[in-house]
C-alpha cells in the first residue's frame, strides 16, 4: 500500500481541474492524512490550461513533491504545457482521456517508457451518466476512489456541498458520474499497490488553509489596523480577505490607485499610531522602493509583503519563483537595512507574519514578508493555530516626562526612541524623510547625518542573535550540510531526513530571518561542514550570494539553485547529499558559481 | 472636538523657513497658522502632510504633527493618514510639481474617494528647489534652464483638473491677501469632503515680475466682486479656464450637496455588525 502520493492532474480551464482537487484535499483531510495542494495556470483569465498537483501522505506532507506517483492528463496538449512541474517517471501512473490518444514521447514523457497507463473514455462517461461533459471531474474522482482506495462518503458529501446550490439535477448528474467513474475503476482494478494505506490521525480539527489565507489572518491577530493595496497575483487574495474582516476589527482598508499609494497610505496610517501593512508581488514591490525608503529614514513601522512569482518584469505571475531577494534587499537608495522574513509553509505563515509586525513595531522600521505564490495559493491540511504561545508587540510610547520635552529621534543605546503620533499631546513632531536631528528638524550635517545612518541600523543588530528564527536540524557535527529558505525549505527538509534515515550525517539551517545577515548563526553552522549546499528557487542563487556578502562562506560551498515553476524534487537533493557524504573531502568537486557556468 | 480659544502663533514652530525672502509662501504659512487658530483644533489634532520641494517644508513650520514626505505622495499618505484616524484634522500641502507633475496620478483619486482632507497646492509655476526648471503650471514659451528656448508645451490647469475630478470644493487665493487666503483656508477646512485651494504662491527667486507678491493686489480680481454663484460648477470651469491670464480670487466652487465623504464611510462599515464573508 502506499503511504505517499502524489497526484498530477491537468486539462484545460473548464474542465474543473482544480475543483477535483481540491474535492480531494477536502476529504482525505477529513480521513485523517496530510495533503498538499498546489495548483497551476496559463495566464489567461479563462481557459487555458489548468493543472493541480496533489500529494497526500500518512506522515507529514512537507513539498508538493518531485515525480508524480499518477499523471491524469484530461488532454495531453494541456498537460504537457506544464513541462516539469508536472513530472512524469517510468514508475508513473498515466490515466488519461482515451480519445486524447495514447501518451506522447515529448515534453515530460521524453523518453520515459510508462509501464501502468489507463485509457479511459472520461468524457463519454460523464456525457453517458450525467448528461454533460462538465461532470468529467465527477468521473474523474470516482476513478480516483476506485483505483486508489480514496473513501467514496468523503468524495460524495463534497460533491453534495459543492453542487448543493446547483440544484438536485446537476447533483444528481454528477453522482452518477462518480459512480461510473467508480465502476470503471474496479472493473479494471491496478491492484493493491496502488491503494493508500489508512492515515492513524483520525483528521480531527483539521483545517485546510493557504499561505494567503494565513497571513490575512495573522495581519488581524496582530493588531494590523490599516491595509492599503493594489490588486496584483498572487497577492491579491490578501487585500480581498481583508477587505472582509478589517472593518469589525476597527480598522480599514484602501485599494489604492496604484502601489506606490497602496503603501503611501499604509505607512500614513502608521505614522497615525495604527498598525499597518501592504501586500504585492514583484512589480508592486519595485514601485514601492522609495516608499520603503521613506519608512526607514522617518523610521515608521510596517510590514509589506511581497508575495514573490517569476520575474523580472511582468516575469510569470502565476508561477513559484525566490527571485526577489534582492530587490527586498537592496531596492531603495541610501545606506538602510530593512528585516526581511520568509515563511517556509502555509502554517508558518501565521507566526511569521505575526513577527514581522512585532519585529515592525519594536525597531520602528519596515519589515517584508517575502512568501512565495507557492505558499500563499497552495492548500495544506494544518492544525488549527495555537496563538497561545505568540506575544505581540507595540511600538514603544513616549512617557509623560518625556512628552514635557519631546524628541522623537532621541540617540538611545538602543537606537530606539519612543514615537508618538498625531492625537498625543505634546508628542507633535515632523517626520520626514530629509535627514534630521534629534527633533526631527532638518539636518544636512555630515556628522548628524552619520549619526543617524548608525542608529537606525544598530537598533536591527539585536535581531542578528534571534536564534528562535532559524530552524537546525540534523547532526550538529556533520560534514555535509543543506541551506535553504522559504517554500523551498520543505524540499530541503526532506531531503535531509531521507539522508539521515540513511546514515548520512548532514544537518539543515533554514533561516525564517533572511536578512539583515545574522552573520554569528550561519557561521556556527558552517563551522563543522566541508561541504553546503545553498537550495533555493532562483536562477543566480540570490541567498547564496547574499550570505558571501555577511559571511565567510568557503569556496566549497555551492548552490542548487533552478528558475521558477521548474521544480526542485526531494530525491535530486538527496541524491546530491548522498554524493557528497561519499566523496572524499580531498577530491570534492569544486563548487561551481551559477553566474560563471 | 471642542474648539479652544488659541491664536495663529500657536500654530508656529521655532524653525526658520528656508524660503528665500519675499517668497510668497512666507504669507501662506501665516494664512494656515491663521486658518487653523480660527479653526481651534489643538495643533496635537492636526496631521500636516507635504511632499517634495520649497513650499512643502511648510508642516515643519508650523507646530502640527509633520510629516515631509517623498515627491509627490503626499496625497496618499495623508489619506493614509485620514483613514486610521478619522478624527484629525489633515492638511496637504505641496508645490504644482509635487501635485500636478510627478503626483499628478493621485489626484483624481483622493478627489473621487473624497476624503474630508484639505489640499493646498503652493503654486509657483516653477521648480525653485532645482534652481528654475520647468513646472507643469509654467506658461508656454517660458525660458528656463530646461527650456532655454522657451517652454514648448501647454501648462497644467490645476484649477480645471480639479473641477473636472469632480472636487468638491475649489478656491483660489494669494499671499498678498493673508487675510482673504486664511479665511478661504479656514472655508476649505470646514468643508466637509476634499478641499483643493489654489495659492498663487510667486517664486521670488526664479518667477516672473508680474506674479509677484508686490503686483498680486493690483492684479487679483474677488469671484465675489464678479458676482460669482460657487455653487455653479459649469460657471465655475468656465471662470477657471482664465488660470494663467486673469487672476481670480476666491471660492469657483462650494458642492451646495456634498455627498458621502470616505472617512464616513469607513465608520458605517465599521459599524456593520457583520460582513457577508463566506
Amino acid at each position: 500500500m502506499l503511504q505517499d502520493l502524489i497526484i498530477g492532474l491537468a486539462g484545460s480551464g473548464g474542465d474543473g481541474v482544480v475543483s477535483a482537487g481540491e474535492s480531494l484535499i477536502a476529504s482525505l483531510a477529513g480521513q485523517g492524512y496530510s495533503a498538499m495542494l498546489t495548483k497551476s495556470f496559463g495566464s489567461q483569465i479563462r481557459g487555458g490550461e489548468s493543472s493541480c498537483r496533489l500529494r497526500v501522505a500518512t506522515g507529514p506532507v512537507l513539498n508538493p513533491g518531485g515525480e508524480l506517483t499518477v499523471a491524469i492528463a484530461l488532454n495531453w496538449e494541456d498537460f504537457l504545457r506544464f513541462g516539469p512541474e508536472l513530472q512524469v517517471g517510468p514508475a508513473t501512473v498515466l490515466i488519461h482521456e482515451a480519445k486524447s490518444g495514447p501518451p506522447p514521447s515529448d515534453g515530460p514523457m521524453a523518453g520515459i517508457r510508462p509501464t501502468v497507463v489507463r485509457a479511459v473514455p472520461i468524457e463519454e462517461i460523464a456525457i453517458a451518466s450525467a448528461g454533460t461533459d462538465q461532470a468529467k471531474n465527477s468521473v474523474v474522482l470516482g476513478l480516483m476512489s476506485g483505483w486508489f482506495g480514496f473513501a467514496s462518503a468523503g468524495l460524495l458529501a463534497g460533491l453534495r456541498k459543492r453542487f448543493a446550490k446547483k440544484g438536485e439535477v446537476v447533483l444528481q448528474g454528477n453522482e452518477r458520474a462518480f459512480s461510473a467513474g467508480l465502476a470503471h475503476a474496479l472493473r479494471d482494478p491496478l491492484g493493491d499497490a496502488w491503494m493508500l494505506a489508512p492515515s492513524a490521525h483520525s483528521g480531527a480539527g483539521r483545517v485546510i488553509r493557504d499561505g494567503n489565507d494565513l497571513c490575512a489572518a495573522a495581519a488581524l491577530f496582530a493588531g494590523c489596523k490599516f491595509f492599503g493595496g493594489y490588486p496584483i497575483t498572487p497577492a491579491t487574495e490578501i487585500m480581498q480577505i481583508l477587505q472582509r474582516e478589517i472593518w469589525k476589527h476597527g480598522g480599514s482598508l484602501l485599494q489604492a490607485e496604484d502601489e506606490i499609494a497602496g503603501i503611501g497610505a499604509a505607512i500614513g496610517a502608521s505614522f497615525a499610531g495604527r498598525k499597518a501593512m501592504t501586500a504585492t508581488s514583484g512589480p508592486g514591490l519595485s514601485l514601492m522602493a522609495e516608499m520603503l525608503g521613506l519608512a526607514s529614514a522617518a523610521e515608521l513601522p510596517l510590514v509589506c509583503v511581497d508575495v514573490q512569482r517569476g520575474g523580472p518584469s511582468t516575469g510569470m505571475p502565476t508561477k513559484r519563483e525566490q527571485s526577489d531577494l534582492f530587490a527586498a534587499a537592496f531596492s531603495s537608495h541610501g545606506d538602510t537595512v530593512r528585516p526581511i522574513l520568509a515563511p517556509i509553509d502555509v502554517a508558518d505563515t501565521f507566526g511569521v507574519t505575526v513577527e514581522a509586525f512585532n519585529i515592525a513595531e519594536t525597531y520602528q522600521t519596515p519589515v517584508i514578508v517575502l512568501s512565495d505564490q507557492e505558499i500563499a495559493q497552495r492548500k495544506e491540511v494544518i492544525e488549527p493555530t495555537d496563538t497561545s504561545r505568540l506575544r505581540l508587540v507595540d511600538r514603544l510610547a513616549p512617557s509623560p516626562e518625556e512628552l514635557s520635552s519631546y524628541t522623537r529621534f532621541r540617540f538611545t543605546d538602543s537606537g530606539i526612541s519612543a514615537i508618538s503620533h498625531p492625537g498625543i499631546k505634546g508628542g507633535g513632531y515632523l517626520a520626514a524623510g530629509i535627514e534630521h536631528d534629534e527633533l526631527g528638524a532638518p539636518n544636512s550635517n555630515g556628522t548628524m547625518h552619520a549619526r543617524m545612518n548608525e542608529k537606525r541600523l544598530r537598533k536591527l543588530d539585536p535581531l542578528k542573535q534571534r536564534r528562535d528564527l532559524f530552524l537546525v536540524e540534523g547532526d550538529p557535527d556533520a560534514a555535509v550540510g543543506v541551506v535553504s529558505w522559504g517554500s523551498v525549505a520543505g524540499i530541503a527538509l526532506e531531503a535531509v531526513r531521507a539522508a539521515r534515515a540513511e546514515g548520512i550525517s548532514v544537518k539543515v539551517l533554514v533561516p525564517k530571518l533572511i536578512y539583515p545577515v545574522a552573520t554569528e548563526i550561519y557561521e556556527a553552522f558552517f563551522a563543522s561542514l566541508q561541504q553546503c549546499l545553498v537550495v533555493e528557487q532562483s536562477q543566480q542563487g540570490q541567498l547564496y550570494r547574499i550570505l558571501r556578502m555577511w559571511t565567510a562562506v568557503p569556496d566549497e560551498f555551492t548552490s542548487l539553485t533552478r528558475s521558477g515553476a521548474n521544480p526542485i524534487a526531494p530525491q535530486e537533493l538527496l541524491e546530491q547529499i548522498r554524493s557528497l557524504a561519499q566523496a572524499p573531502a580531498s577530491v570534492r568537486p569544486r563548487a561551481t558559481s551559477p553566474l560563471t557556468t | 472636538m471642542n474648539a479652544t480659544p488659541c491664536s495663529a502663533k500657536d500654530f508656529r514652530s521655532d524653525l526658520k523657513p528656508i524660503w528665500c525672502p519675499g517668497c510668497g509662501d512666507y504669507g501662506v504659512l501665516a494664512a494656515v497658522c491663521r486658518a487653523l487658530a480660527a479653526i481651534g483644533r489643538p495643533a496635537h489634532e492636526v496631521a500636516f502632510v507635504s511632499g517634495i520641494g520649497c513650499s512643502s517644508r511648510i508642516p515643519g513650520y508650523t507646530t502640527a504633527y509633520g510629516f515631509n514626505t517623498v515627491h509627490g505622495r503626499a496625497l496618499p499618505i495623508a489619506q493614509g493618514i485620514k483613514m486610521a484616524n478619522p478624527e484629525l484634522l489633515v492638511l496637504v500641502a505641496g508645490g504644482d510639481g509635487d501635485g500636478f507633475s510627478i503626483g499628478g496620478g493621485h489626484v483624481p483619486h483622493a478627489i473621487r474617494r473624497n476624503l474630508d482632507i484639505t489640499y493646498i497646492m503652493m503654486d509657483n509655476h516653477i521648480y525653485g528647489l532645482t534652481k528654475g526648471q520647468l513646472s507643469p503650471t509654467t506658461p508656454r514659451g517660458t525660458k528656463t534652464p530646461s527650456s532655454v528656448f522657451g517652454s514648448i508645451e501647454e501648462p497644467v490647469n490645476p484649477l480645471l483638473y480639479v473641477l473636472a475630478y469632480g472636487a468638491g470644493f475649489v478656491a483660489q487665493g494669494v499671499p498678498a491677501n493673508i487675510d482673504g487666503l486664511s479665511k478661504l483656508i479656514e472655508e476649505a477646512i470646514r468643508y466637509p469632503g476634499f478641499a483643493f485651494v489654489n495659492i498663487q504662491s510667486p517664486c521670488v527667486t526664479f518667477g516672473e515680475e508680474e506674479n509677484q507678491v508686490k503686483n498680486q493686489r493690483a492684479r487679483m480680481r474677488p469671484l465675489e466682486a464678479e458676482g460669482h454663484d460657487p455653487t455653479n460648477r459649469l460657471r465655475a470651469m468656465d471662470l477657471a479656464q482664465a488660470y494663467g491670464t486673469a487672476l481670480y480670487t476666491g471660492v469657483f466652487y462650494r458642492n451646495p450637496a456634498p455627498g458621502p465623504t470616505y472617512d464616513s464611510e469607513i465608520r458605517r462599515l465599521q459599524g456593520e455588525p457583520k460582513s457577508d464573508a463566506a
